[in-house]
């Protein structure tokens, strides 16, 4: 993907800069008109293969239509996670990217839990007259399975995002297995081993953001360190 | 007679006996299909679903009406936005837990330290007690057993 703007110079019909059709009228076979909202996203090359997935998954249409009414300062953000969804779906046809939320949710709700047990763990020990007993560590409770209902909102979600999230190792147990397994162990923080082949997200992910030229682009506040050309 | 599913309803078509949709989207819930529509459209979702064994149908809808919302509410970041909550929130949970862990030794150390010193003071009391004894023993020995008339009593 590269952030050509859509010159209208050179002599070939492309709308991408001269370069060829646009990885996604490739993909489309269609010819890439000069203005082709796609072809600053999906460039001939590796463009095809990403375009492909968010086709079968959203449709070209929808897209088109979901980019266009997204200010063009938004819209590479929006493509990454366009397609980060859509690789998802691809991997898990059930569960998506859900998957992984409810991974971290139950992180969450493990790590609060751990942090109560340590607050009233200090809070006996700041007490003058001999503390009683802690009470037994959290590690052998089970907690409850999460449902959808439990997930966050997007009403809730701050203005701020840090793409580079999509970077982390992505731990996708099938849901079913984890409602089985309910072992805190499991989600031990950014260093979960990642399942295989989520290596191609990431690097979906790196790649869309390193190909990124304009400053103009993109407004998330925290981005990649590996990306040195993408800017606040 | 049965009333067409919310997304025959939504697409305006007749509901067949063995529509693929009528399982997961009953018609007094039209706000899920319009969503999930919206974002994927009709022949995606249900290209989706025929490739999907029935059993996993159900959760594969609630998930996409979950990515959906998601996307609609946020157009920009979708799930991702969720995502990077979540580990922003991971982060601050990590943050505490170490504070706290670090506040619990510090009081654990010092606590240790205090106990420490009561013991050595103890210890050293003590020994001044049991050398103030013996001393005292020793005068009883030299005086003899205590004389009534010298004690001063009657």
């Amino acid at each position: 993907m590269s952030a050509n703007p859509s010159s209208s110079g050179g002599g070939s019909s492309s709308g991408g800069g001269g370069g060829g059709p646009c990885g996604a009228c490739k993909f489309l076979r269609r010819k890439c008109v000069p203005g082709c909202i796609f072809a600053p996203y999906f460039d001939s090359e590796q463009g095809a293969a990403h375009f492909a997935a968010v086709h079968k998954v959203f449709g070209a249409s929808n897209v088109s239509k979901l980019l266009l009414h997204i200010p063009v300062h938004k819209r590479l953000d929006a493509v990454v996670t366009i397609c980060y969804e859509a690789q998802a779906r691809l991997r898990d046809p059930v569960y998506g990217c859900v998957a992984h939320i409810f991974a971290l949710q139950q992180q969450v709700v493990n790590l609060q839990t751990e942090l109560s047990y340590l607050q009233a763990h200090l809070a006996t020990l700041e007490l003058p007259s001999p503390p009683p007993p802690p009470p037994p560590p959290p590690t052998l409770m089970t907690p409850p399975p999460l449902s959808i209902s439990d997930l966050p909102s997007a009403t809730s979600v701050p203005a701020a995002y840090d793409l580079s999230s999509l970077f982390e190792p992505i731990v996708q147990p099938s849901w079913a297995m984890q409602q089985r397994q309910m072992d805190p162990r499991q989600f031990g923080g950014s260093t979960c081993s990642s399942s295989t082949g989520s290596g191609d997200l990431q690097a979906l992910a790196r790649e869309l953001l390193h190909r990124q030229e304009s400053p103009q682009h993109g407004s998330a506040p925290c981005l990649d360190p590996s990306s040195p050309s993408i800017s606040k | 007679m049965n009333s067409r599913c919310a997304a025959c309803k939504y697409l305006r078509r007749r509901c067949p006996s063995d529509c693929i949709f009528s399982p997961y989207f009953p018609p007094n819930d039209p706000q899920r299909f319009a969503c999930i529509h919206r974002i994927y459209g009709a022949s995606n979702v249900a290209r989706m679903l025929q490739q999907l064994p029935e059993n996993q149908r159900a959760s594969a809808v609630d998930c996409l009406y979950y990515e959906a919302q998601c996307r609609v509410q946020d157009p920009v970041y979708g799930c991702a936005g969720i995502i990077s909550l979540l580990y922003q929130q991971i982060h601050n949970a990590e943050t505490e837990i170490a504070k706290t862990q670090a506040q619990i030794a510090l009081l654990i150390d010092s606590n240790t330290q205090e106990q420490q010193v009561y013991l050595h003071q103890n210890i050293e009391v003590e020994s001044d007690l049991n050398i103030l004894l013996q001393e005292q023993g020793d005068e009883f020995s030299l005086l003899g057993p205590p004389n009534q008339a010298s004690s001063g009593f009657i």
